[in-house]
């Protein structure tokens, strides 16, 4: 299944739609298009992940997610994960990442 | 006594098709989709490593993995020429970003640990035999 990323910038909040898999092929992609987007408008206060089109993530997704908090976090920016998948909140829960973003089932 | 086996090529680019054919073997055997997804996520990152790490993404080099249900268990072995590593020498748990690079490190072989019950890996011949085994009851 092909991974969508869409990025969405609405005021001062990131609206990041991924639709299919997160894994260590389509993952560099989304740290890359997350890194044009903070550049391009600086004044990002927010990052919501749309997730209820991710089917599955790796290790590889959950580390580019939590590198961007650490990259992205350092500027005030806060992360919001949105409509997850149970299969997908499992693994995220697995790996704590439960603990240091914001992370709500679908 | 269930036996699946897929032969591929080292390289990230099969990562997905590993992936496509634990999950399609698992759907058969088990009704919960979070399961069937853990026991995906382990054998990926099982294999990940092997490519990524033990085989340089080199796609001359061949692997073979087998799963076999028996008795109400899963096991996963994975055949691989690189020489072994043990899965059990990484912290417990992960540091989430590791101080010399910056990056998360060792995630996979962390998932690998809480989502199997058994890990074994030995040499034998001119490959290493990685041995997963989760109990299905």
């Amino acid at each position: 299944m092909e991974t969508q990323i869409t990025l969405s910038p609405n005021a001062d909040t990131l609206n990041v739609a991924i639709s299919g898999e997160l894994d260590s092929l389509s993952a560099p992609r989304l740290y890359d298009q997350l890194s044009q987007a903070i550049k391009d408008q600086p004044n990002i206060k927010k990052i919501v992940f749309e997730c209820q089109n991710l089917s599955y993530i790796s290790s590889a997704g959950a580390g580019i997610l939590l590198l961007s908090l650490d990259n992205f976090g350092h500027r005030g920016i806060d992360f919001e994960l949105r409509k997850v998948r149970p299969e997908v909140y499992n693994i995220l829960d697995l790996l704590g990442l439960t603990k240091v973003m914001s992370v709500s089932n679908a | 006594m269930p036996k699946y086996i897929l032969d591929f090529a080292a390289t990230p680019d099969n990562l997905p098709v590993i992936r496509y054919f634990v999950q399609e073997h698992l759907k058969a055997h088990l009704s919960d989709p979070v399961r069937v997804n853990q026991l995906t996520v382990a054998t990926e990152e099982l294999c990940a490593n092997s490519i990524v790490h033990g085989n340089h993404s080199d796609p001359s080099q061949k692997l073979r993995l087998e799963l076999r249900i028996e008795k109400q268990r899963l096991h996963i072995y994975l055949y691989d020429p690189a020489p072994p590593y043990d899965l059990h020498k990484y912290p417990f748990p992960p540091k989430l970003l590791r101080k010399d690079t910056n990056r998360p490190g060792g995630l996979g072989i962390y998932l690998i640990r809480q989502l199997m019950d058994k890990i074994t890996v030995r040499r034998r011949g001119q490959q290493s035999v990685y041995h997963l085994v989760k109990n299905l009851a």
